[in-house]
């Protein structure tokens, strides 16, 4: 069998390129972490991926705002390739930084319309926090939504969040019908039992309690949370997971690796 | 030697004493008396005058900051017991002290000690882990945002540039402010407020270690209205680096690459700087703004240089600059520099000031000329800059050359040998200790005391800090500095430990880090209080599961003037302390630092600050899957305390907030600890501990409190079981009636950790402690109650765990 | 040389402002009554009013939570003629009555975000030589001194005069 190979997108400021590295590595994937020049120099490379991961990290410091410089060099530089690659079908993830980039890209919600038209913002504390939290994956979204990286997880799964702009507030109500109606929110901050949560469990004040997305097709998932973080129970504060080992964080880039 | 418009000729051959002195003060070199004329006289041998550069730099390499040379010099101490005065000589203080430990207890697993710019402990058969704790206090006084990051900026590249490089794995912070609820009134002229400090110190290390996607992991603060004019910052980073990468040499021929940032006028004297007291008129140069992401960037690139092979050695320019890295690097060589070279930021720096200036993110390569356009090319690909500025020569001297003329040209030796000795004096007085009057307390009085404990400054929740952090980045936290039964609940851990996965493939070790401080102790007593640290530090460690035959410790003093003869007393007696302690746990020292002159004065008034030894331990566990946190586990499972408890009240959290003045300063007792800590390595190795927490500041009922909230458990503990010592003599007594059980709840004393126990594991367990002190004290429970019982004294407290987490957590909730 | 600004939209929330509104109350200073935040932007070089409105709205800006104003910036002091704004309605609270402080780095002093922005301009097409500068702006509703101002407020919380300068524009300055 061919192994898959993922190639995880690195930039000054990148940092959370290793875990994801090892992340995609425990499901059995080859990785590349390759730095933006590169690609830029031979974009067709990217080509050569069956998934794209955009890590997490403070990439250009989150001068201006977080991801925003970033998306801003993706879109003039990379845009077409990107795009080309999204509308492929091939299984695109964005985690933290990685989600607020493929937010300003405009990968998503729609890789189709390809615009930036809703965004990640401050959170309402005002402040970079890093904590649990527990996200509800609701039974009928798992099961009517397209998206390929939220199968076989739990309807209520707990990961770290560590951000200072994960707010999502989409541009206006009817994107938001949109996103509901077509089960693109796959995930939402909650409490433990699935209701709704407030401050601190709710870290940041996004519309709806929206922790992540994916498009239409399903391929592309954007989230605040860190799942590459979850890997192992020994990383989980009260060493909580599956088959005594795993972090369900596992699961989500298992679902991409299988994908492909 | 040639001087342009840029460089001037300093005349000191001519100049009397009291010239010199003036000289030395005029241009902020902070040299001696003495120190200027050796300088006079090296130069009357030359016989020239030496220019403004050569000064300069002569400042910058004999500086407190970069030669300690308060530490090292000759101290003549003496020592005044009931009357009685001994006196001794120390020729160099630090290596009969602390390094004399090291020295002594020859651990074949340090790698490296006291002499790169971290210290280096064995991990695996490939590879060493590298800790490093720095302070940046003044700067974080007149700047707390830029003050502090820098200052981890500046402890990430001592990591970057010990042995070949080493790859951050982790930070950490103690900090020690004044009252952050301070009136404002208060706050004299020109200190900004503690709590504005505090903010911006937080903020400064917060935006700084997240943006390098560091986990800061580990930390403790401390207030005291001493810290209010001259706050402390310590800042650390662990590190790993492969064995084989952990020497360097430079050879001649060699080239001098400088990576990284550009220079520009900032921190111009920072390393003379640090050795004066602030006054109101402080060098404003001296204050430096980070950019974190050109430092990502180096590390990015610096290790892919590094694994293949391309550069000879490599350091940090951290105090002094381009100055003190190129003359560290050169020392045993020579090199020649060409200073019109160095990327600047802005035009008009005076050669002086691009040679002494402390911008940030830079750091120096002594690569072989074949690999230079390699290495370069590595750097260049992701956008670092990195330029050529000189070679490492074989002529033993430091040229400095500037649009073709030379402006400087000394011998290295002289540079680097020849700052005179100083000899100080130093006193100390033992006062004697006298146990409190009893502390009597009914049911009520104990409760709300536990409250207030719980609510205190220095107990409370630091949740307000750690969370900013991003303390999880790199995915390998394991045991982290808030540890919660579930999510919703959290207590404060002992220590960190970081589980290298992502650069270890398949290994199964790991790395604890945890700390020790208490200025509380030293305002009684200098020895206590660092002996006390060291068995904090080790202490906390051992409660996640630490084995103290693999721990190393760093030593970070923080201290007044030691002009004054008492102030520098006390830091004779805290390092004689380190020694005798590093010996008696067997754990030896292999880094540390200091930072003197930590006061401030205010309408001729001096303040100085107490003085703070921090201890930070680092070690390796050998199985990440035998660790313990502190929350409790499981209702009906038992409650054990470990060690003695004696009326050890001096300096407590307890005693401030009961405005008692006397009280016996906890002892260290390292026969009885270390035995205890090893034994408490194999129960833990044995599965045979569900949670462990460290007794310290308030104490059993603190310990116990937080173990419960944490967990949303309640507690049974029956305060008439636990055992004491009921004074300083070393008879001891099951039968605890000397001492009141407000007494036994919060004294502090060393050597004591709760843990909680599986019934089904009690046998086991009791055979492993056999010939310790132990005494089993009470259950878990599952209805949220916590409880503190003594029948004999007729005494019952009880509060909701609930209500203890909140009344913990509340303090500092900005 | 022109200066963006870049304001929160009305319909959001302003965390950064509420938090400073607090931290004012928390300094004893007890008359201001809402505090709104803005970032600054001072670019200078060789472009055009088109080109600068190019890298307000594609760069600087959050479309969804944010608009810009862009003012026409002569060397040292900024006027108030407003030449391009991204929307309109968002102009109006620019009558209202507020006193405003400006933050701004001293020379020399390392500012991060304007190299980053320099990148980024490029990254956008506009390949000429620019230098950036960037501010904070807050304006504080309220009848507030200007002693108040400019020695608690901006001195005290907003800005380190070791590093930083203030310009500061008081309300009540203006009606007397």
């Amino acid at each position: 069998m061919k192994k898959v190979k993922v190639l995880v997108l690195r930039t000054a400021g990148t940092n959370c390129d290793y875990e994801t590295q090892s992340a995609f590595e425990l499901c059995g994937a080859t990785v590349e972490r390759v730095h933006i020049n590169t690609l830029i120099e031979k974009k067709d490379k990217i080509f050569e991926y069956d998934i794209l991961a955009f890590p997490g990290g403070f990439s250009y410091g989150d001068d201006i705002a977080s991801g925003k410089i970033l998306s801003n060099e993706i879109k003039n530089k990379l845009g077409d390739e990107v795009k080309k690659y999204a509308l492929s079908g091939r299984p695109i993830i964005g985690i933290c930084n990685g989600f607020q980039v493929l937010v300003k890209v405009g990968l998503l919600p729609s890789p189709e319309l390809f615009k930036q038209i809703s965004t990640l913002s401050y959170n309402d504390s005002d402040k970079f926090e890093c904590r649990w939290v527990y996200l509800k994956v609701e039974k009928k979204i798992k099961n009517e939504s397209n998206c390929i990286w939220t199968r076989n997880l739990p309807d209520i799964v707990s990961l770290p969040v560590a951000h200072g702009e994960g707010k999502f507030i989409p541009g206006n109500e009817k994107f938001l019908d949109e996103l509901n109606k077509n089960n693109q929110i796959v995930l939402r901050y909650s409490l433990r039992d699935g209701s709704e949560p407030e401050y601190p469990l709710a870290p940041n004040g996004s519309v709806e309690q929206i922790a992540g997305i994916c498009n239409g097709k399903g391929n592309i998932f954007g989230l605040m949370p860190h799942p590459e973080r979850y890997v192992f129970t020994l990383q989980h504060p009260a060493k909580e997971g599956f088959d005594s080992k795993y972090g369900w964080g596992k699961v989500i880039f298992k679902n991409a690796v299988d994908f492909v | 030697m040639k001087c342009t418009s840029k460089c001037k000729t300093i005349r000191i051959l001519s100049l009397c004493d009291e010239q010199l002195i003036r000289l030395s003060r005029k241009n902020v070199l902070s040299l001696s008396l003495e120190e200027m004329k050796v300088i006079q006289s090296y130069f009357k041998k030359l016989k020239r005058d030496p220019t403004d550069i050569e000064i300069e730099t002569i400042a910058q390499t004999w500086s407190e900051h970069c030669k300690h040379k308060t530490l090292t010099g000759i101290i003549e101490y003496t020592e005044e017991e009931s009357g009685k005065k001994t006196k001794k000589t120390y020729n160099n203080l630090l290596k009969e002290t602390v390094f004399k430990a090291s020295v002594e207890l020859n651990k074949p697993w340090c790698l490296s000690v006291f002499k790169d710019n971290a210290g280096i402990i064995e991990f695996d058969s490939e590879n060493g882990v590298a800790f490093k704790v720095e302070t940046h206090n003044h700067p974080s006084a007149l700047e707390p945002y830029g003050g502090s990051a820098t200052g981890i900026g500046g402890v990430i590249r001592d990591i970057l540039g010990v042995g070949l490089g080493a790859k951050p794995l982790a930070n950490t912070d103690v900090f020690c402010f004044g009252d952050p609820d301070m009136e404002v009134s208060k706050v004299p002229e020109g200190v900004h407020h503690p709590k504005r400090i505090m903010r911006g110190v937080v903020s400064g290390v917060r935006d700084y270690g997240n943006r390098m996607g560091i986990p800061t992991v580990n930390g403790a603060i401390c207030f005291d209205d001493g810290y209010m004019s001259n706050p402390l910052v310590y800042c650390g980073t662990m590190g790993i680096i492969p064995k084989n990468k952990i020497d360097k040499k430079v050879e001649s021929g060699d080239l001098v690459l400088v990576v990284g940032g550009k220079t520009g006028r900032d921190g111009i004297h920072g390393a003379t700087f640090s050795s004066i007291q602030l006054d109101k008129e402080s060098d404003v140069s001296a204050v430096q703004i980070g950019n974190p992401i050109i430092e990502k960037k180096v590390l990015d690139t610096m290790l892919k240089a590094r694994d293949l092979n391309l550069y000879r050695a490599v350091t940090d320019c951290g105090a002094g600059g381009l100055s003190s890295a190129i003359g560290e690097l050169g020392e045993k060589t020579g090199a020649v520099v060409y200073l019109d070279k160095v990327p600047l930021k802005y035009d008009g720096l005076c050669p002086w000031e691009i040679w002494i200036s402390e911008a940030q993110e830079r750091m120096v390569f002594a690569v072989p000329p074949k690999n230079i356009d390699k290495v370069i090319e590595i750097f260049e690909e992701e956008d670092v800059e990195a330029v050529c500025i000189g070679e490492f020569t074989d002529d033993k001297k430091l040229t400095l050359v500037y649009d073709n003329d030379v402006i400087a040209s000394m011998d290295m030796e002289f540079l680097h040998n020849g700052v005179p000795k100083p000899t100080r004096r130093a006193f100390y007085k033992v006062k004697k200790e006298k146990v409190q009057k009893p502390v009597k307390m009914n049911s009520f009085e104990i409760s709300n005391s536990l409250i207030s404990l719980l609510a205190d400054l220095n107990v409370c929740s630091k949740e307000w800090i750690v969370r900013q952090y991003d303390h999880e980045v790199q995915g390998q936290t394991v045991i982290k500095p808030l540890q919660g039964c579930n999510i919703e609940v959290s207590g404060p851990g002992d220590a960190a430990v970081i589980f290298p996965y992502t650069v270890i493939k398949d290994t199964k070790k790991c790395i604890v880090l945890s700390n020790g401080l208490n200025p509380q102790y030293g305002k009684k007593n200098p020895y206590k209080m660092a002996a006390s640290a060291i068995e904090e530090s080790l202490r906390n460690a051992v409660a996640v599961g630490a084995d103290i035959r693999k721990m190393a410790i760093l030593d970070n003093f923080c201290w007044g003037s030691p002009n004054d003869l008492e102030v520098l007393g006390s830091l004779v007696r805290a390092t004689k302390a380190c020694y005798d302690m590093s010996k008696a746990f067997e754990v030896p020292f292999i880094s540390g630092k200091d930072s003197l002159h930590n006061e401030y004065s205010i309408n001729e008034k001096k303040y100085s600050i107490p003085p703070v030894l921090l201890i930070s331990a680092i070690g390796v566990i050998e199985n990440v899957e035998n660790t313990v946190t502190m929350p409790f586990k499981k209702g009906g499972n038992k409650v054990f305390v470990l060690g003695v408890t004696r009326n050890e009240l001096g300096g407590s959290v307890f005693s401030k907030v009961k405005n008692i003045e006397d009280g016996v300063v906890p002892g260290v007792y390292p026969r009885e600890s270390k035995d205890m800590m090893e034994k408490i390595y194999s129960a833990i190795s044995e599965n045979l501990i569900e949670a462990c927490h460290d007794c310290s500041e308030g104490g059993i009922a603190v310990a116990v409190s937080e173990m419960a909230f944490s967990a949303n458990k309640g507690v049974k503990i029956d305060i008439d079981a636990i055992k004491i010592y009921s004074c300083l003599e070393e008879e001891f007594r099951s039968d605890n009636s000397e001492m009141t059980p407000a007494e036994i709840l919060f004294s502090e004393s060393n050597g004591r950790f709760i843990i909680e126990i599986k019934p089904d594991n009690e046998e086991k367990f009791k055979k492993i402690l056999d010939g310790s002190v132990f005494s089993e004290i009470g259950y878990i429970r599952d209805d949220k109650k916590v409880i503190f019982e003594s029948r004999k004294n007729n005494i019952r407290v009880q509060q909701s765990s609930e209500f203890l987490l909140n009344s913990w957590r509340n303090t500092i909730n900005w | 040389m022109f200066e963006i600004e870049i304001l929160t939209k009305k319909d959001f929330k302003d965390s950064r402002g509420e938090r400073v509104l607090s931290d004012i109350c928390g300094l004893g200073v007890t008359n201001v009554t809402k505090a709104e935040y803005s970032q600054l932007y001072v670019v200078d070089g060789d472009i055009n009013l088109s080109e600068t409105e190019m890298i307000a709205s594609e760069l600087l800006v959050d479309k969804v939570t944010e608009s810009y104003i862009i003012r026409k910036c002569c060397a040292e002091y900024c006027s108030e003629v407003i030449l391009k704004s991204s929307d309109a309605k968002e102009n109006d609270r620019l009558n209202s009555n507020f006193s405003v402080i400006e933050v701004w780095y001293k020379k020399g002093v390392t500012d991060t975000v304007s190299e980053s922005v320099v990148k980024a301009v490029e990254d956008l097409g506009i390949v000429k030589e620019i230098k950036v500068k960037t501010g904070y702006k807050y304006y504080l509703y309220g009848k507030i001194s200007r002693t108040i101002l400019l020695n608690t407020i901006a001195t005290k919380l907003l800005a380190n005069t070791l590093i930083q300068e203030c310009k500061v524009h008081c309300l009540a300055d203006k009606k007397a």
